[in-house]
């Protein structure tokens, strides 16, 4: 594997006296698209909090490129799993995807036409002005990937941002952000709790288990490029990793 | 519809007005006390026409204006740190909750010492009065925000200042808003008292000159005018409520 561009070092985290993460440790590669999978409350977000420099963790540590993360970087954006709070409710839809601009000092003079591209790219191209309590819940996510990617980030950290759209949209979004991560050679951190999803979607699947959330299993996924709906799921191999991956998720989410 | 509504809140002090104006012509209100509305509102008008009503009214308005400005000045900064930073919220909250309860108009001999009968002594008392209800308002509206908007503007990059500024206070402000139009209203109830118990200028020494020389319609007068430039004011702040904070009415289907 190349030199990793992003690694997670022995991470614990206690809330209290409760452990959530024990001795979470993987490397992620550059250009990698890495899905985490995990039962729900296995401290996948959390996690992803550490990663972006949000919280610290009680051990070790979020390395990008080899420094520390200690601090939140405009190099990490995350995209949060709560999607209704994490827009602002006084900026219309261009606006929020503006701010990222902002917030890099990308010059004045280009913005517009950029928040306009990035709204063609999730199809909120006619929404642009609307206020996010005007948007579904889908559309508002949407929003907040495309504050992600104006902020040009060098990793891409996102809590299941697919998780509460319908199958048509979700489906189309996957093929979406993998077809533009795969051509802005956009490092992803993609947590999602649909194993299905993870296969799909990532060159690696991290498999956590709950309680405390460990690593249990990583698994590279053989599959072609650019992937298919159809073909992809109906592959041997995504069955293969699919039997393989199902057993941990199953396990713990039963408990 | 709209029209009908109208009809509708007039009816009750239309009936009033009539009611009494025909118990003073029929003796069973004494007319010195009283006045009645057929002398009231000539003396409205005259007063209009002459441009004395003008004139008193821009001197009060024009301290209640300085005084709610001083109070916005300070208590809307003031509410968004201590609505921020707990600890500072819990040692201010005993002084706060001592200094609220003193009448402003125990205020006026201090004040009176300080700058004599002028435009400073209605606006100061007037700004002690509306500095709480901005105060306490802007705590609540900044401690209510949604922490993840906070946690936006960090994962972006934004410093502690620039959060506060680009989160924090439009966050807040709806709950602002309402802060400021129920301090304006105070401002003009306290400007009034003010000159009514000591101050030579405005409306209030209008009407209490009128009271001592007999002239009860003029009393009345001023009494009605007043509470129409209140209503008009607080209907004006409404509609900018509504106008600045559209995000917010838009969502709740009163754009
Ligand atoms: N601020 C906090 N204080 C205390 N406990 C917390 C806090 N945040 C999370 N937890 C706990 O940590 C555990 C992991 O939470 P986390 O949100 O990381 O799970 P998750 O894997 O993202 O779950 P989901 O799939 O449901 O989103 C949960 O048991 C949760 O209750
Ligand atoms: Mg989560």
């Amino acid at each position: 594997m190349a030199q990793p561009i992003f690694a997670f070092r022995d991470v614990s985290v206690r809330f209290g006296a409760t452990p959530i993460l024990d001795k979470v440790g993987f490397d992620v590669a550059p250009e990698e698209f890495l899905c985490l999978v995990g039962p729900s409350g296995c401290g996948k977000t959390t996690l992803l909090r550490v990663a972006a420099g949000l919280i610290r963790p009680q051990e070790g540590r979020a390395e990008f490129e080899g420094r520390a993360v200690a601090e939140p970087t405009p190099e990490l954006a995350i995209v949060f799993q709560d999607y209704s709070r994490a827009l602002l409710p006084w900026r219309t839809v261009a606006g929020n995807v503006e701010l990222a601009l902002e917030a890099r000092g990308a010059p004045r003079a280009g913005r517009a036409a950029e928040v306009k591209r990035l709204l063609g790219i999730i199809g909120l191209a006619d929404h642009a002005q609307k206020f996010p309590l005007q948007l579904s819940g889908g559309m508002q996510q949407r929003v907040q990937i495309a504050r992600a990617l104006a902020q040009r980030p060098r990793i891409l950290l996102m809590d299941e941002p697919f998780g509460s759209l319908d199958a048509m949209t979700r489906q189309a979004l996957q093929d979406e952000i993998a077809r533009l991560c795969k051509a802005e050679r956009q490092t992803v951190v993609f947590v999602t709790h649909d194993l299905e999803e993870a296969i799909y979607l990532g060159d690696r699947v991290v498999a956590l288990e709950a309680n405390p959330g460990r690593v249990v299993e990583i698994v590279e996924i053989a599959l072609p490029r650019p992937r298919d709906q159809l073909t992809t799921r109906e592959h041997p191999r995504f069955l293969e990793y699919r039997h393989r991956l199902f057993g941990h998720l199953a396990k713990k989410e039963a408990e | 519809m709209t029209l009908r509504r109208l009809l509708l809140g007039l009816v009750f002090p239309v009936a009033l007005l009539a009611a009494w104006e025909v118990s003073v012509r029929a003796g069973l209100l004494s007319e010195d006390v009283f006045s009645r509305i057929s002398r009231i509102v000539p003396a409205l008008l005259e007063g209009l026409a002459d441009g004395t009503i003008v004139a008193r009214t821009y001197e009060t308005l024009a301290a209640a204006l300085f005084g709610w400005a001083i109070a916005a000045a300070i208590g809307i900064p003031l509410g968004l740190v201590l609505g921020l930073v707990r600890p500072l919220e819990r040692l201010t909250l005993v002084t706060i909750e001592a200094l609220r309860p003193v009448p402003s108009a125990a205020l006026i001999p201090i004040v009176l010492l300080i700058f004599g009968f002028s435009l400073e002594l209605d606006a100061t008392v007037a700004a002690f009065a509306c500095l709480w209800p901005v105060l306490i308002v802007t705590t609540g509206a900044v401690r209510g925000i949604e922490p993840r908007l906070l946690e936006v503007g960090r994962a972006l990059g934004y410093g502690a200042l620039a959060r506060i500024w680009h989160f924090a206070l439009p966050a807040a402000l709806p709950g602002i808003a309402v802060g400021l139009r129920v301090a304006f209203g105070i401002a003009i109830v306290v400007a009034v008292t003010v000159e009514i118990a000591a101050n030579p200028r405005g409306l209030g020494y209008a009407m209490i000159t009128a009271q001592q020389s007999l002239r009860a319609e003029v009393m009345y007068a001023y009494l009605f005018w007043i509470g129409l430039v209140g209503w008009l004011i607080n209907v004006a702040m409404i509609r900018a409520e509504r106008h600045w904070l559209r995000w917010y009415w838009a969502a709740r289907g009163a754009a």
